[in-house]
């Protein structure tokens, strides 16, 4: 047979045998893989979805717009997407349980990225779940606050309006691009105050070789579109008029700087000290805005401390936070605690506040992972 | 190494079987699908399931594979592609009894979790296709080899599962554990079946 | 960032050793093993796997940010399949006895778990130029072991070396028929296995006392 008849004939054998197996695959996968439609029962019936079994709860949950938190997008790796199942669930996988306590398993909880969807299932999530979009928007302005700090003001496009408590976060998408295949999602505090309903302020630092905020450095310009989900998160001022002592460094600002212009719209009166914790001089931001809120507010006190060696010429605060909080807070009794920022910081000011009389339970924070 | 004729009759079958599954066992003897046996003979439950699906999948393809190789690929002069028409094959069988295994049995499909998938790489699969062209077996032939195939597989897995069961208690240099010792008992099993090899005259 | 000359040495460098495939994670020894009873076979097959590896690894790292993410594993085994064939083609051309033996583990480099390994685990996420070495070293590491065993069953099963007999032979040589046997080629494995992992439980424990002590 010669060359051309050869590799015609090879192409269609080859090309039938692909189709042939195409064919049978997706019969089996309309017959078997299909689980029918079934019923997800929340919170004891205070909404039914009628859903397409076969796909995990995760993304079946999404495509009904109900949206869990989730940073590894679906892999089973961040447990971010823990959900309750009463009834109905299969058997725990084995990459579930490597992120699950012994706890949780008794009660249930289960990681709903590694759970299918193959029969009616009844489960409960939080309410405030319900409240939880999709938005899309594009960059409004995109300024570096320090040398490895951006402030991104995000004009929201669809919905046009978000609804949030100051303190919470989003998570935003970094599309998949160079070496990272699928898009990842990441978490950042709200930065605006939530009058602001058309907009939302995120504050977001370099982290070296971090996907995210590799490509917010780097890729992202104004006028950009970009997706986030939100609101997230139970971090927010309690109720009443106790006295606030807030801890947080570098991006760490983001929350209680929505909250300060929200307190300022509304009158809150609470006496505050926001303690800023940098290493030096170029590591500070806002600092004009914030005298000018502690000018507009009379209880409200913010007190920068740089950490670093050499800052000559500075005035203010040295040492470590958690050293400035020591010289300066007395007595914690009665008083708040609110912090946001890495595990270590968060950690080693809780144990300060305690020291101080703060109650455990009066301290509030948003980790950082 | 038997080069059966091609004359039929059971006996002839029956010579291909047992040779298939003993004295020309595709593991012991011939070293295919070494990857998941020594990485999944550590359980009894899942070496069994895995086993079986072997066994399955080797002889539906084997079947399938002898039936394309001498139905269309040598009457066309295409024996060079039987290597990627049978891949394409075993790929898109395995992915079949993924959904058929997801469906019937969920604990066996979380037992045997990534290795599911991995049949289709599973040197045992494509080489006993390849070896019963290299001899060129028909389609019952075929179908028959297959079978012998993967059962032998699964018998030398249960073999080394039953085994390892029992050195849980023995106490094992560390730099053998895992598959040091695997490969020596597997080497110890050769050697019991290769007393197998009187059973069948050339 | 490193230069890409530098990163291609590492790749290398990496597989020969600390990662070789064999070693840390007994990957792969399948279709090898069978061949090992000849010095010669097995030198042919080391031949073929290492340039199907390096060409593998090139190919999927040219075509990587072109591959759908759905069938980047059908596109990877289809690069695999051309140039196993290819090499299956030569073979049998200018080998024809040696491939009628060892014809069926030629076609099996495309199910070795190295190829379709390192085309997932590096080639698909790293630049050009060190994937091919990256599968040049995992190709060169695993064809080192394979030859050892070779050297091993041959020597002691047949008493020869490339099929040139060894001198004084028939002095000092008693057929070791084990070894020319498939038992052999487990056993011989599994020692040098042993061998590996009981020098890198080594290296392994004087690292963690040099760190204890700090």
């Amino acid at each position: 047979m010669d060359g051309v008849s050869f590799v015609l004939t090879s192409t269609v054998v080859v090309a039938a045998t692909c189709l042939a197996s195409a064919v049978v695959l997706l019969i089996a996968e309309r017959y078997l893989a299909n689980y029918g439609p079934c019923t997800i029962d929340i919170n004891q019936g205070s909404k039914k979805l009628e859903v397409r079994g076969g796909k995990p709860l995760l993304a079946t949950l999404m495509q009904q717009q109900i949206f869990i938190p989730s940073a590894c997008g679906g892999r089973g790796t961040c447990a971010y997407c823990k959900v309750k199942i009463t009834d109905g669930a299969p058997p725990i996988a084995p990459t579930e349980l490597t992120l699950l306590t012994d706890e949780e398993q008794q009660k249930n909880v289960r990681i709903s990225c590694q759970v299918k969807v193959r029969n009616d299932l009844a489960i409960e999530i939080p309410e405030a779940l319900f409240r939880v979009k999709q938005f899309t928007g594009v960059v409004e302005r995109m300024r570096d606050l320090t040398h490895d700090i951006r402030e991104l003001r995000i004009r929201l496009v669809e919905p046009a309006a978000i609804e949030f408590t100051p303190g919470q976060y989003v998570q935003l998408e970094a599309p998949a691009y160079g070496d990272n295949p699928e898009p990842v999602y990441r978490a950042y505090s709200i930065a605006s105050p939530p009058s602001d309903t058309g907009h939302v302020e995120l504050i977001i630092r370099l982290v070296p070789n971090g996907i995210c905020t590799t490509w917010v450095f780097t890729m992202l310009k104004e006028g950009d579109e970009v997706r986030f989900n939100g609101p997230y998160g139970e971090f927010r001022l309690a109720e009443g008029d106790a006295e606030m002592v807030w801890i947080a460094g570098g991006s760490g600002m983001a929350p209680f700087w929505g909250m300060t212009r929200h307190m300022r719209e509304h009158n809150v009166q609470r006496p505050c000290t926001y303690f800023f914790g940098a290493v030096a001089q170029r590591d500070l931001f806002f600092t004009d805005e914030f005298h000018d809120l502690e000018k507009a507010m009379p209880g409200f006190r913010f007190v920068p401390a740089l950490s670093g060696a050499e800052n000559d010429g500075w005035t203010g605060e040295k040492g470590l936070i958690t050293q400035v909080v020591e010289r300066h807070l007395k007595d914690g009794s009665g008083k708040e605690g609110y912090l946001c920022g890495s595990s270590g910081m968060i950690d080693a000011s809780v144990k300060i506040l305690k020291a101080k009389g703060i109650p455990e339970d009066r301290i509030f924070y948003d980790k950082f992972t | 190494m038997t080069d059966p004729s091609h004359a039929g009759g059971a006996a002839h079958l029956l010579v291909i079987l047992v040779s298939a599954a003993l004295t020309d066992n595709i593991l012991l003897t011939r070293f295919l699908g070494m990857c998941s046996f020594l990485a999944i003979s550590r359980q009894m439950k899942a070496s069994v399931g895995l086993g079986l699906a072997v066994t399955f999948v080797t002889t539906i393809t084997c079947a399938i594979n002898a039936a394309l190789y001498v139905w269309v690929l040598r009457p066309y002069g295409l024996e060079s592609l039987q290597l990627i028409l049978f891949i394409v094959v075993i790929a898109a069988f395995v992915q079949f009894m993924e959904m058929l295994i997801e469906r019937l049995s969920l604990g066996l499909y979380y037992a045997l979790g990534i290795f599911l998938p991995l049949i289709t790489v599973n040197c045992a699969v494509l080489g006993a296709a390849l070896f019963m062209t290299n001899r060129n077996y028909g389609v019952t032939e075929g179908l028959v080899f297959g079978f012998g195939s993967g059962f032998g597989w699964m018998l030398a897995i249960v073999l080394m599962a039953g085994i390892r069961e029992r050195l849980k208690t023995a106490r094992i240099p560390p730099a053998l554990e895992g598959p040091g010792i695997t490969l020596i008992i597997a080497g110890i099993i050769a050697l019991g079946f290769v007393g197998f090899s009187g059973m069948v005259q050339p | 960032m490193p230069s890409t000359v530098t990163q291609a040495k590492k790749a290398l460098i990496a597989e020969l050793w600390d990662d070789n495939p064999i070693f840390r994670q007994v990957l792969g020894i399948c279709s090898a093993l069978a061949v090992t009873n000849l010095m010669f076979n097995t030198l042919l097959m080391c031949l073929g796997l290492v340039w199907a590896t390096a060409m593998t690894s090139l190919t999927v790292s040219a075509l990587r940010n072109y591959t759908p993410q759905r069938i980047r594993m059908i596109v990877q085994v289809l690069i695999i399949s051309v140039y196993v064939i290819v090499v299956d083609i030569v073979f049998r051309a200018q080998f024809p006895d040696i491939h009628r033996v060892i014809g069926p583990y030629v076609g099996l480099i495309i199910t070795n778990c190295i190829l379709m390994g390192r085309a997932e685990a590096f080639a698909s996420k790293n630049p050009v130029l060190p994937s091919f070495f990256d599968g040049l070293g995992a190709g060169l590491g695993y064809s080192g072991i394979l030859m050892t065993v070779a050297l091993i069953r041959e020597v002691l099963g047949f008493g020869s070396v490339f099929g040139v007999a060894l001198p004084a032979r028939e002095v000092w040589w008693h057929s070791w028929t084990i070894m020319v046997m498939p038992p052999g080629a487990f056993f011989v494995l599994a020692c040098m296995v042993w061998a590996a992992r009981a020098h890198a439980l080594r290296l392994d424990a004087a690292r963690k006392a040099k760190e204890a002590k700090k």
